[in-house]
């Protein structure tokens, strides 16, 4: 330290801390951990059988309980696959990185954004879109319907996906958990006021009161 | 011809829209649904730069790259880009991963130049001219002064005066599904299209001059489409490149959507509002003068402008508006282009003088309505006085909030949750246009279909139609085929200015009408009556009252011949002229700055409702639209690197569920209001929310919050600048 440096106040700054002669010694703290986890990571890889992808690879997707097949590249995401080579377009892409939720899918039973989930990831887990839905008076989209829980509808897919797997694991929410359960979506059209009423009427519905 | 039928089975009921199940299950086809087969996927390369010389591009390597089946350049060398997102170049490729690599792997250098991409920086004059050869100073192009009475006058007269600084930021459209459209050429001069637009036939027509084929050989087809807010009128630039690949690729279809940030950059926006005000009132309330100097950006291509003053009678005023051009996307119309800024402005003046009087803001409005405000009648049966209308909407209002509540601006307790009450006032045209058509078929088999080129933005087109059509045939609306949003059909309404409903209502009846007099005219003689005596009813066609025949054999009664009615518009059936206040309830912490919306109501008139379930959806989303300008949404331009730092939809912010406060919407319809006939609502009910809300927080907290929207920051800024400490 020269005499011009500031004055380093009272305790050490993470700045100090560093600058100082223990620099060397995290550092090289910090590399024998980093390393390790490395180490740890491969050995799992290995143990799991994992294989580098790249270029084109076929893929087998179980979706709505058919499975179907197409060619994707590893950074393919679930939502393109679906909606580009399988011609399952229920899900939308609206925002392209799980900001908006008008690609939520149910993945293994939970719902997920498709946009940010990598298609070559679901191999062997079972995809739920809205089309599968039932769509008699029991169910979700017989409700956004009937409350007119939409306008032009681009969002729509992700709020009844978003419902449906919310009511799944609480099938008598409040007016206060429907909201949290669809906070992860958005609609431009301003169509939550519908959009609250459907979800209600749907979980009534759905236990067959 | 014959006016809306005076107590209708349907008309003004709630129907769930028809194709709302569709829509609610996945099964719904957006344009950006399509795969025709051998789709090819179309990406753009734009500008990263705000203003910027292209000095070398190479698209060769884009032309090599694997999958890619055409490559289309916009900007050569040399070329400027004054934005950034202005489109370069478009690709087309087998998918779109590659369709990106290819954009991608365009060699392109720039040499960048000097930007403006705020209205501040564009204005100093320190800054660069960037917009040479327009005739601008300071980037502004200065409007000439409007003046009326005598302004100066006026305020001199007054016994107390305000004078205040107001601004709303650029706010983007953020449509939910992108611009663009899916292009496909079969054979050299024939074009399909499937878009996602408000105007079928502005788009085919685009499409057609584009690549001088006949207009009869484009086909522009939007079953559904998500949203558009005013933004989705034509092909765009995108739309044509997407046709002109598919050409290029011998023409395989080309699917051409903008990605999210592109949306935010390049497809339209809310001009920004910013306003110096000073008005001036007798101390019983009465306005003598005002004069406004107001400027904003509409980004490169200018049109900021916005009506002011608005609503109130100010006999003494004068106005000056300057356009200012910055390095930004050009704006285009937004549900209800101008008014919610020139809302927030006049509100928050109206607000401000009236607390300076120590009145009611409420009841200083009313005295500042004009005596009387008729408005077009469209050929309605009897003038309205939209000042009477405003008086009753008020008092509605006031009512359902808790008006009474309410207490003088900065008296809301010592504690840091701050109550606040705000209301404005809105108004808006909505009428409908004289040309369209509307075509009505019946068939033997009894199946209805009624067809138009006009299409379904989400607000419920479709569903009118059929009520219409199933209100004067004695069917249920299911029963109704309603067949929009195909540019071949006869001339339909584009979706703009709250006209759809409006205009293509009156020939939709008038087609049916004819329909049912020509079935009438055809199956009577086999009744054994006149066509005079027939009726139609649950569906069964009536004699003198008494069902005789069902719906489906009198039908049968056509044999080989379907009847086929081309209905027009006639005066009478709609009308042109709305009305609407809302007022809002908010909590606000004076520690943070968060607000919160408590509750919104609006009480809206628009003349005869058909559909009551759609016409409150388009309110209450015309209010949460409302709530997002007041609370949330801000275009946000970094002035050092030229970008704008929200393009996504994260930063940029945007209500969610548990956003939305308690709204109470109250349709004025009285018989009087019924007589007009319809009116359209898409964009009235989203102009007042903005200033409603600015209003409540300004009571709650005690001082003007000047600056829209009503963020953490602009409330915390207001309550320091109150105390000296900005």
């Amino acid at each position: 330290m020269t005499e011009n440096d500031p004055k380093p106040k009272i305790g050490a700054s993470r700045r100090d801390f560093l600058r100082g002669s223990s620099l060397a010694a995290a550092t090289a703290v910090l590399t024998q951990q980093v390393q390790a986890e490395v180490a740890a990571e491969a050995a799992n890889l290995q143990a799991a059988d994992a294989k580098m992808l790249s270029g084109e690879v076929s893929l087998s997707l179980d979706v709505n309980g058919k499975a179907m097949t197409c060619t994707v590249e590893p950074r393919s995401t679930l939502l393109d696959t679906l909606r580009d080579r399988l011609d399952v377009t229920g899900p939308k892409r609206v925002c392209d990185r799980a900001s908006c939720g008008a690609c939520t899918t149910i993945v293994d039973g939970a719902p997920i954004y498709s946009c940010t989930t990598l298609a070559v990831s679901c191999s062997g887990k079972k995809i739920e879109t809205l089309e599968s839905f039932d769509t008699g008076e029991r169910g979700v989209p017989h409700a956004f319907h009937q409350h007119d829980g939409l306008m032009c509808g681009y969002c729509t897919p992700g709020f009844v996906t978003a419902c449906k797997a919310m009511l799944d694991t609480n099938p008598s929410p409040t007016l206060e958990e429907v909201r949290k359960g669809l906070d992860g979506n958005i609609c431009r059209c301003g169509t939550y006021v519908g959009v609250l009423e459907a979800a209600l009427a749907a979980a009534k519905a759905m236990k067959g009161a | 011809m014959a006016g809306w039928p005076e107590s209708p089975r349907l008309i003004g009921t709630e129907i769930p829209r028809l194709d709302g199940l569709a829509k609610a299950s996945g099964r719904a086809k957006y344009p950006s649904d399509m795969n025709p087969p051998g789709l090819l996927h179309g990406a753009m390369l734009w500008s990263p730069h705000a203003h910027a010389k292209i000095k070398s591009i190479d698209l060769t390597p884009a032309e090599k790259s694997p999958g890619v089946k055409a490559v289309v350049g916009v900007m050569k060398e040399g070329a400027t880009v004054r934005y950034q997102g202005e489109v370069i170049a478009a690709v087309a490729a087998e998918t779109e991963e590659k369709a990106r690599d290819a954009v991608r792997a365009i060699k392109i250098e720039f040499e960048v130049l000097p930007h403006v991409v705020t209205e501040a920086q564009a204005m100093d004059p320190k800054s660069p001219e960037v917009f040479k050869g327009r005739g601008l100073a300071n980037n502004t192009r200065k409007g000439n002064v409007q003046k009326n009475g005598d302004p100066e006058g006026g305020l001199e007269k007054a016994d107390v005066k305000i004078e205040g600084h107001y601004s709303a930021p650029v706010i983007t459209h953020v449509c939910l599904e992108p611009h663009g459209l899916t292009a496909k050429w079969d054979g050299p001069d024939k074009l399909t299209a499937w878009a996602s637009t408000q105007a079928v036939q502005v788009t085919a027509n685009e499409l057609a001059g584009r690549f001088e084929i006949p207009a009869t050989n484009v086909t522009v087809l939007t079953d559904v489409m998500g949203g558009g807010f005013g933004s989705k009128f034509g092909a765009d630039l995108w739309g044509l490149l997407a046709a002109e690949l598919s050409k290029k690729a011998d023409g395989k279809p080309v699917k051409m959507f903008l990605d999210r940030a592109h949306e935010h950059l390049a497809a339209g926006n809310r001009p920004s509002a910013f306003a110096h005000v000073r008005l001036g009132a007798t101390k019983d309330g009465k306005i003598t003068g005002m004069i406004a100097e107001t400027h904003g950006t509409g980004g490169a291509s200018g049109g900021a402008n916005f009506p002011l003053p608005y609503v109130y009678l100010v006999e003494n005023r004068s106005r000056s508006h300057s356009d200012v051009f910055v390095n930004g996307g050009g704006a285009r119309a937004m549900r209800a282009p101008g008014h919610p800024q020139g809302c927030i402005i006049m509100e928050a003046a109206m607000d401000d003088l009236a607390d300076a009087l120590g009145m009611d803001p409420l009841e200083f409005r009313l005295k500042n309505l004009g005596e009387r405000d008729v408005v077009n009648q469209g050929g309605a049966p009897a003038p309205i006085n939209r000042t009477k209308v405003y008086q009753d909407q008020v008092r509605i209002g006031a009512e359902l909030i808790g008006w009474a509540k309410r207490k003088p601006r900065g008296t809301n307790g010592a504690g840091p949750i701050k109550k606040g009450y705000g209301m404005a006032l809105h108004q808006w045209g909505g009428g409908g246009a004289p040309d369209k058509q509307v075509e009505c078929m019946i068939n033997p088999d009894g199946s209805v279909e009624v067809r138009s080129a006009t299409q379904d933005i989400g607000t419920g087109a479709r569903t009118i139609l059929a009520i219409i059509a199933a209100e004067v045939l004695g069917l249920e609306v299911k029963e109704i085929t309603s067949n929009i949003g195909n540019s071949t059909f006869k001339p339909g309404q584009a979706s703009g200015g709250s006209t759809t409903t409006p205009s293509m209502s009156p020939p939709c009846y008038n087609a049916v009408l004819a329909a049912r007099a020509e079935l009438f005219e055809k199956i009577a003689p086999k009744l054994g009556a006149e066509p005079g005596d027939l009726s139609l009813a649950k569906g069964q066609v009536l004699v003198k009252g008494e069902a005789k025949m069902s719906w489906k054999d009198a039908c049968r009664q056509l044999g080989m011949v379907p009847i086929t009615t081309l209905g027009k518009f006639t005066p009478g059936l709609s009308a042109n002229g709305v009305g609407g206040c809302q007022f809002a309830e908010v909590d606000v912490d004076v520690e943070t700055g968060v607000v919160k919306v408590v509750k919104i109501v609006a009480v809206q008139d628009s003349g005869l409702i058909i559909d009551k379930m759609t016409w409150n959806s388009q309110v209450y989303g015309g209010i949460i639209g409302g709530l997002n300008y007041g609370l949330f949404e801000e275009r946000v331009m970094d002035p050092t690197t030229g970008v704008m730092l929200n393009a996504d939809m994260e930063l940029y912010k945007l209500a969610g569920a548990s956003d939305i406060p308690e709204i109470v919407v109250r349709a004025y319809e009285t018989e009087e209001m019924k007589a007009r006939g319809v009116i359209g609502i898409g964009e009235p009910p989203t102009i007042a929310t903005a200033a409603a809300i600015g209003n409540a927080v300004t009571n709650a907290v005690g001082v003007r919050v000047p600056h829209w929207p009503m963020s953490p920051m602009n409330v915390l800024n207001a309550l320091a600048s109150n105390q000296g400490k900005a």
